[in-house]
C-alpha cells in the first residue's frame, strides 16, 4: 500500500516539490502560449526570427529578471510574456532548489544542508557570472 | 516554412515519441532542427530550455509518487551540475563541426537502455558503502508490478557521483537529458531499481539542465521564438505519450526506437561529413 513511510523518507519535502514543480510548469506554459498568440496579433507573423530582439540578452540573470519587470528590455507585450515564462521556467528548478536548502536547515539535517547549499552556491554563481 | 506554430507542431510528436521510447525529447528535436536549417549550437541551448519544462513536469508526478528519490538525486545533482557547466562552457566555444560528431557518438549510448532488465526483477543489494550509508543513500516505493513495497540501498556512492559528472558533462555540452547514460550509472553502479533510477535520472535532468541554461543565457544562443514552442510542445507530447505509453507493445516501442536512433545518428554524421 502506498503510505508516508516510502519514498525517500522526507514525505513534506516530496510533496513540496511536486507541487512547487508542476506549478512553475503550467504558469510558464501559459505565459509561453499567451505570448505566442499575442506576438501574432501584434505582427501577424509567428516566423522564427533571427532579430536581435528574440534572443534574451543581458549581464546577468538576476538583473535581467529586475530589467525585465522594468521594461527595459521591452519588444512588445508578446515577446514580454514569452521572456517572462522563460524566467518562471528557470525559477522553476532554482526555487525547488532554495526550498529543500531551507527544508534540510528546518530539520537540522547538516549533511543535505552541505549538500543542497553546494548546488545553489553553484547554480548562482553561473547564473550571476555568465 | 519553420515557424513557430510549425515547430510546435513537430515539437509536440517529438515529445511523445522522445516519451514512448525513452530518448527525451531533445535528442530528437536538436538533430531535427539542424536539418531545418537552424545552427547548431541555438537548438542546442533552446534544448536546454525545453528540457527543464519537460523534466519538471514529469517528475512533479513521479516524485508525488514517492517513486523518486530526492536525497539520492540531491547528492547526485551536486556532479551533474558541475559537467553541465563545464559542458555548456566547452560548446560556446569549440567549432560547431565537433558538435555534430560529438552529439552523433554520445546517441550510441542510448543503445544501453536495451539490456536494461524488466522492471520487475529487481535484486535488492545488500551491500552499502561506507559514504552512502553516511549519507542514507536508501529508501523505498510501492511496486504495482509485484504488489509490494521494494526496499533498496544505494552502493558505490563515489564512484556513481563521477559517472554523473560525465553524464553532466555530455547533457551541458549537447542540449540533451543525456537519460540512458544516467540511468545505467544509477542502475549498475550504484545499484538501485529501474524505477527508481528512471524517476530519480528524470528529476535530475531538470536541474542538470538548468546549470546547462546559466551558461547559454546570455551567450547570444537563447531565441525566444524557438525556445517557447519547443517548451510547449514536447511538454504536451511528453505528457500525452506517458499516458499511452503502457498501451504499445514492447516489440513496437523497441523497432521505433532503433528507426528513430539509426536516423538521428546518420543526420549528425552527414551534417558533420558536409560541414568539413
Amino acid at each position: 500500500m502506498r503510505n508516508e513511510k516510502i519514498g525517500s523518507g522526507e514525505p513534506k519535502l516530496e510533496t513540496g516539490i511536486s507541487f512547487l514543480l508542476m506549478v512553475g510548469v503550467i504558469i510558464s506554459l501559459i505565459l509561453e502560449i499567451a505570448g505566442v498568440i499575442l506576438l501574432y496579433q501584434s505582427y501577424r507573423s509567428l516566423a522564427i526570427s533571427q532579430n536581435e530582439s528574440a534572443f534574451i540578452r543581458g549581464n546577468d540573470f538576476f538583473t535581467f529578471i529586475f530589467q525585465q519587470f522594468q521594461g527595459k528590455h521591452s519588444s512588445g507585450i508578446g515577446m514580454e510574456l514569452m521572456t517572462i515564462g522563460i524566467i518562471v521556467l528557470i525559477l522553476t528548478p532554482y526555487i525547488r532548489l532554495i526550498t529543500s536548502v531551507v527544508y534540510f536547515g528546518w530539520e537540522k539535517n547538516l549533511k543535505y544542508v552541505f549538500i543542497t547549499l553546494f548546488v545553489l552556491v553553484v547554480i548562482t554563481l553561473s547564473l550571476a557570472l555568465h | 516554412m519553420l515557424n513557430i506554430v510549425s515547430l510546435s507542431l513537430i515539437s509536440i510528436v517529438v515529445g511523445f515519441l522522445g516519451s514512448l521510447t525513452g530518448l527525451g525529447g531533445a535528442s530528437i528535436l536538436i538533430p531535427l532542427l539542424v536539418l531545418l536549417g537552424i545552427p547548431v549550437k541555438e537548438a542546442i541551448a533552446c534544448g536546454m530550455v525545453a528540457i527543464i519544462a519537460t523534466s519538471s513536469g514529469s517528475a512533479a508526478s513521479y516524485v508525488k509518487e514517492r517513486i523518486t528519490n530526492v536525497k539520492v538525486a540531491m547528492y547526485l545533482e551536486m556532479f551533474t551540475i558541475t559537467g553541465a557547466i563545464v559542458g555548456a562552457t566547452i560548446t560556446t566555444i569549440i567549432h560547431p563541426i565537433y558538435l555534430y560528431f560529438f552529439f552523433a557518438a554520445f546517441l550510441l549510448t542510448s543503445f544501453l537502455k536495451i539490456k536494461k532488465p524488466s522492471d520487475c526483477d529487481f535484486q535488492e543489494s545488500i551491500h552499502q558503502d561506507r559514504i552512502a550509508r553516511w549519507l542514507d543513500l536508501k529508501g523505498s516505493y510501492y511496486d504495482e508490478c509485484t504488489n509490494k513495497v521494494v526496499e533498496y540501498k544505494a552502493d558505490h556512492a563515489v564512484l556513481g557521483g563521477l559517472g554523473m559528472l560525465v553524464a553532466g558533462l555530455a547533457a551541458g555540452m549537447l542540449g540533451i537529458g543525456a537519460g540512458a547514460f544516467k540511468v545505467t550509472v544509477q542502475e549498475n553502479i550504484l545499484k538501485l531499481p529501474p524505477k527508481v533510477s528512471s524517476t530519480t535520472s528524470n528529476f535530475i535532468i531538470g536541474m542538470t539542465a538548468l546549470a546547462g541554461v546559466s551558461v547559454y543565457l546570455f551567450s547570444g544562443l537563447l531565441n525566444l521564438t524557438l525556445m517557447a514552442p519547443m517548451a510547449i510542445g514536447t511538454t504536451i507530447g511528453a505528457v500525452a505519450g506517458g499516458r499511452i505509453l503502457n498501451k504499445i507493445s514492447d516489440r513496437a516501442l523497441r523497432i521505433l526506437f532503433f528507426l528513430i536512433v539509426i536516423f538521428l545518428i546518420g543526420q549528425m554524421l552527414y551534417k558533420g561529413v558536409t560541414s568539413i
